[in-house]
């Protein structure tokens, strides 16, 4: 301890001994990259939590590689080529995954819908938690009158399940990607700004804030510099079981007609495209097929894609939380 | 705490109605002159200000007077009547199928923790909550229509039985409406048809009951009490059905009211693949005609009942746990 005191006041009166400082910034670091270290661990000894991050890792080279993956053929790479002929079966004629609805091919869909569902998961996900930490830490922080409106504010939004929400806001917009997402953001924030006003709220009573107080450090500097960074564990979690969720309900969304139009890149309207096929019969050269593989790939996606975050989500919170850690 | 939320909720969807486009649109027509269109304003008071319109609209919601579904020709409330029994008939048939299954399966796992059997029904929950709704409805189908050819495509009663639906005109719900009529082959073709929706729509809200009760069951079994019914030299099997069981619901009956709201959005996607022809379906159908009234006043409904769904929930909470007294 008095080392460390010692070698900071070096750094002030000497400010170009900056080996000094580099090794003052480590020494402060150490503890968090122990923390870290300790963590990521504890993550690769729980093998669901693995195998969920497996999932998502997947889908992100997916994702990134697409254009080399599926290289695009028409002027906007997210709508899907297509042959206008029927529904053909797999592996036939440079379609891996077989053809749909207006001959789409499946496989390039698949693989570029990666990309949709990824920007709209990270889009609504980590927008709807930054106006919800900013608001709920507000809120916590501030309390009276402020934390009463808007928590009455988030108990009417959360009294409605998402989808349903998502469909009012969405229903009085037009059909667009970016409406829809801006709908979900709407239904999303309320329940961060709950979760970071529940964490504000306990560590506003911990010594560690009463001691910055008695220094005499000023408001702003006790919510954004103490207890915002010590509320961020579950909100990770948070963050991490609705990228998931996010991707669910935004599929579920353009299934029933919100969002892209028929013929994008969506998993979620690839199903709702495809499914007047699935259930049909189709000839392919003499034979007879049901075009199980029109539904069956995109649909598959969403569920490795939800499943993936949910896996880790849960492993986060076992991990990230002290007292289910040892 | 109720009160407050129903306000509010009302309050979001009169605002989306005014955002959605002018109001007085609906009465107006391009032969009306300008001293008729003021009259329109005047009429049904869309020139006062906004808090003013709220109140007249909220007395028009408490009056039944819900605006008219292009999609179902005829008023949004007479299209909520004509729809709900469908709905609630199913809906009532998945929280009973979820609620069963979820608690038997969560207790059988818990106790049976880190053996095959919890290993099975934990990875089955994971699919149920991550599994897209529309998927599973037509993976059944395929399954159990195209290829087994053991259950319908879709719609309530086979087309045989249209003319003794349509004689008669009871509650709306066809598996009392049947037995009312003593008609035991229609009741079968009703449960037959109800069979395949009910199990897809149960699935998330099994998924999320099982967890709920397989966590809640562990922690209970770890209480004093239970080891010392176990010390007693209790059967194993009362231990667990009437000491443990008892006190693990507690926790789970909160996850019940969610699961309700699982299960009021899954009635939008699984009644639309099943033909069910009934709130979810209509909904469908009218965000596909752009059909505004419609969408907001399903929602509105829908805010209804799950608010009210979650009060029950609150009561039964009280009646389970006798320390949570009702304010």
């Amino acid at each position: 301890m008095a080392t460390t005191t010692e070698s900071r006041m070096t750094v002030k009166q000497d400010a170009s001994s900056s080996t000094i400082n580099l090794d003052d910034i480590t020494a402060q670091l150490r503890p968090r990259i122990r923390e870290w270290k300790n963590s990521w661990d504890l993550i690769r000894h729980n093998w669901t939590a693995m195998l969920g991050l497996v999932l998502i890792i997947i889908m992100i080279i997916i994702a990134l590689m697409a254009p080399v993956l599926a290289p695009p053929k028409g002027v906007d790479a997210m709508y899907i080529p297509r042959d206008f002929g029927l529904p053909k079966p797999p592996f036939i004629e440079g379609h891996p995954l077989g053809t749909g609805e207006m001959g789409a091919d499946i496989y390039y869909g698949t693989i570029w819908g990666a990309r949709t569902t990824i920007v709209i998961s990270l889009y609504v996900v980590l927008t709807a938690a930054l106006v919800g930490l900013v608001i709920g830490a507000i809120a916590g922080y501030y309390g009276g009158v402020i934390d009463e409106v808007l928590m009455r504010f988030t108990d009417i939004f959360l009294s409605l399940p998402a989808l349903i929400m998502a469909m009012a806001i969405a229903s009085i917009l037009t059909r667009s990607l970016d409406n829809m997402m801006f709908a979900l953001i709407l239904v999303w924030w309320p329940s961060y700004a709950r979760l970071i006003r529940g964490q504000v709220l306990t560590i506003r009573e911990s010594t560690y804030v009463e001691a910055a107080k008695a220094i005499g450090a000023n408001r702003s500097r006790i919510l954004f510099r103490h207890i915002v960074p010590n509320s961020l564990s579950p909100l990770i979690v948070s963050i991490t079981l609705d990228l998931g969720a996010v991707a669910l309900v935004a599929a579920s969304l353009s299934y029933i007609g919100f969002g892209v139009p028929s013929g994008y890149a969506e998993w979620g309207r690839m199903v709702s495209d495809g499914q007047g096929w699935f259930l049909s019969s189709v000839p392919y050269q003499g034979v007879n097929y049901t075009p199980w593989w029109v539904v069956t790939f995109p649909a598959l996606m969403i569920l490795m894609f939800t499943m993936g975050f949910s896996l880790l989500g849960d492993g986060l919170r076992d991990i990230l939380d002290p007292r289910s850690r040892r | 705490m109720i009160i407050p939320v129903l306000i509010g909720v009302s309050i979001i969807i009169f605002t989306l109605t005014r955002l959605a486009g002018d109001p007085a649109a609906a009465y107006i027509n391009e032969k009306m002159t300008a001293s008729q269109i003021a009259d329109v304003y005047e009429k049904y008071h869309f020139n006062e200000p906004p808090y003013v319109q709220y109140f007249y609209w909220l007395s028009g919601i408490v009056n039944m007077d819900w605006g008219w579904s292009k999609t179902a020709g005829m008023p949004v409330t007479d299209a909520i009547t004509y729809y709900l029994p469908a709905t609630f008939e199913l809906a009532l048939a998945s929280i009973v199928l979820a609620v069963g299954i979820g608690i038997a399966l969560g207790t059988a796992s818990a106790v049976k923790k880190n053996k095959p059997f919890d290993h099975t029904t934990r990875v089955v929950s994971l699919v149920g909550v991550s599994i897209p709704v529309f998927w599973l409805g037509l993976l059944l189908l395929l399954l159990f229509y195209s290829n087994l050819h053991w259950a319908p495509k879709g719609g309530r009663y086979s087309d045989s039985f249209i003319s003794a639906v349509s004689a008669q005109s009871g509650t709306g719900f066809l598996t009392i409406d049947s037995l009312l009529m003593g008609n035991l082959n229609l009741f079968a073709d009703v449960l037959w048809h109800l069979a395949l929706p009910a199990v897809t729509l149960s699935f998330a809200s099994i998924a999320l009951i099982l967890r709920m009760q397989r966590n809640s069951m562990l922690e209970v079994l770890q209480l004093d009490y239970v080891k010392t019914a176990r010390a007693k030299g209790l059967p194993e099997n009362v231990v667990i059905k009437r000491h443990a069981r008892k006190n693990a619901l507690i926790p789970t009956t909160t996850v019940v009211g969610l699961a309700f709201g699982a299960l009021l959005s899954g009635a939008v996607l699984t009644e639309s693949i099943f033909s069910w022809p009934g709130l979810g379906r209509w909904s469908a159908r009218s965000i596909l005609r752009m059909d505004t009234a419609s969408i907001l006043g399903f929602c509105l409904l829908i805010a209804f009942i799950y608010v009210i769904a979650n009060l029950v929930v609150d009561i039964m909470y009280a009646y389970l746990d006798p320390r949570v007294k009702l304010g």
